[in-house]
């Protein structure tokens, strides 16, 4: 149970992380630069997005409940749990992000959920 | 073609990283600081090669998120699944590993994911209605 519930919050963190760092990172616009300045620039409002900082928050949360749990619980079924965050992420992508998922896209992303789980077993 | 190219150098990123950062700490257990945790932080800390993969990891960050400054996060993430399979064949190629049957299956699935993924075009929200 207990192991069930880190294993949300490893995933659930994760997905939340990834889609608030992509809200911020699309609030920044477009980065198309190389020049060095105005990268550096673009860092500091990246560092001071707060979408972005929140989003690097859900991220240390869910490495936090990772390490937690691998503490009593084998990586062996912890890792190819985590998969599932490909699935979640998709859908927050989805309902939050309005993207639009094709079919093409939906099968893909079922394939490399598969392929993770596959390759973190021992 | 620039969200391929960004994604390609970060997916290399963060395998060549792994691999130093794995070096890393098997070095650091190999110099026989043991279960005293202090030493073995100071010995890490004190290991370029530990460094060196922290920058590259870093790189890979950076470039992913550039990547979702344009592309959809519905795009780059199972994209970037194929830094899973770099990371198989990094392992079995530098580090020695052995790779099992599944692992390789496992790569083999994750790399016709990415091939689909990578069918369904990197935008599918116009820009103007970029949140």
């Amino acid at each position: 149970m207990m192991t069930a519930a880190m294993i949300a919050i490893v995933v659930l963190g994760g997905s939340a992380g990834d889609v608030f760092i992509t809200k911020g990172m699309k609030q920044i616009g477009e980065i198309s630069t190389m020049h060095l300045g105005k990268l550096a620039r673009v860092a500091l409002k990246v560092l001071t997005n707060v979408n972005f900082l929140i989003g690097i928050f859900f991220m240390a949360c869910s490495f936090f409940a990772f390490l937690a749990v691998l503490s009593w619980a084998d990586l062996s079924f912890v890792l190819p749990a985590t998969s599932l965050s490909f699935v979640i992420t998709t859908i927050g992508a989805k309902f939050v992000l309005k993207e639009e998922i094709s079919r093409v896209r939906l099968a893909g992303t079922a394939l490399v959920c598969l392929g993770v789980a596959l390759i973190s077993l021992p | 073609m620039k969200t391929a190219t960004v994604l390609i150098v970060a997916i290399i990123s963060q395998a060549i990283g792994n691999v130093y950062l794995t070096k890393a700490m098997k070095a650091v257990r190999a110099a026989g600081a043991g279960d005293d945790l202090m030493a073995s932080a100071l010995h890490a800390v004190g290991n370029p090669t530990l460094w060196l993969g922290t920058a590259l990891l870093i790189v890979f960050f950076a470039l992913y998120s550039a990547a979702l400054s344009w592309a959809d996060l519905s795009f780059v993430l199972p994209a970037t699944a194929f830094g899973y399979v770099l990371n198989v064949a990094a392992g079995h190629y530098f580090l020695n590993e052995s790779v099992t049957p599944a692992r390789w299956a496992g790569s083999a699935i994750i790399t016709l994911g990415v091939f689909l993924v990578s069918r369904s075009g990197a935008r599918t929200i116009p820009r103007a209605e970029l949140l």
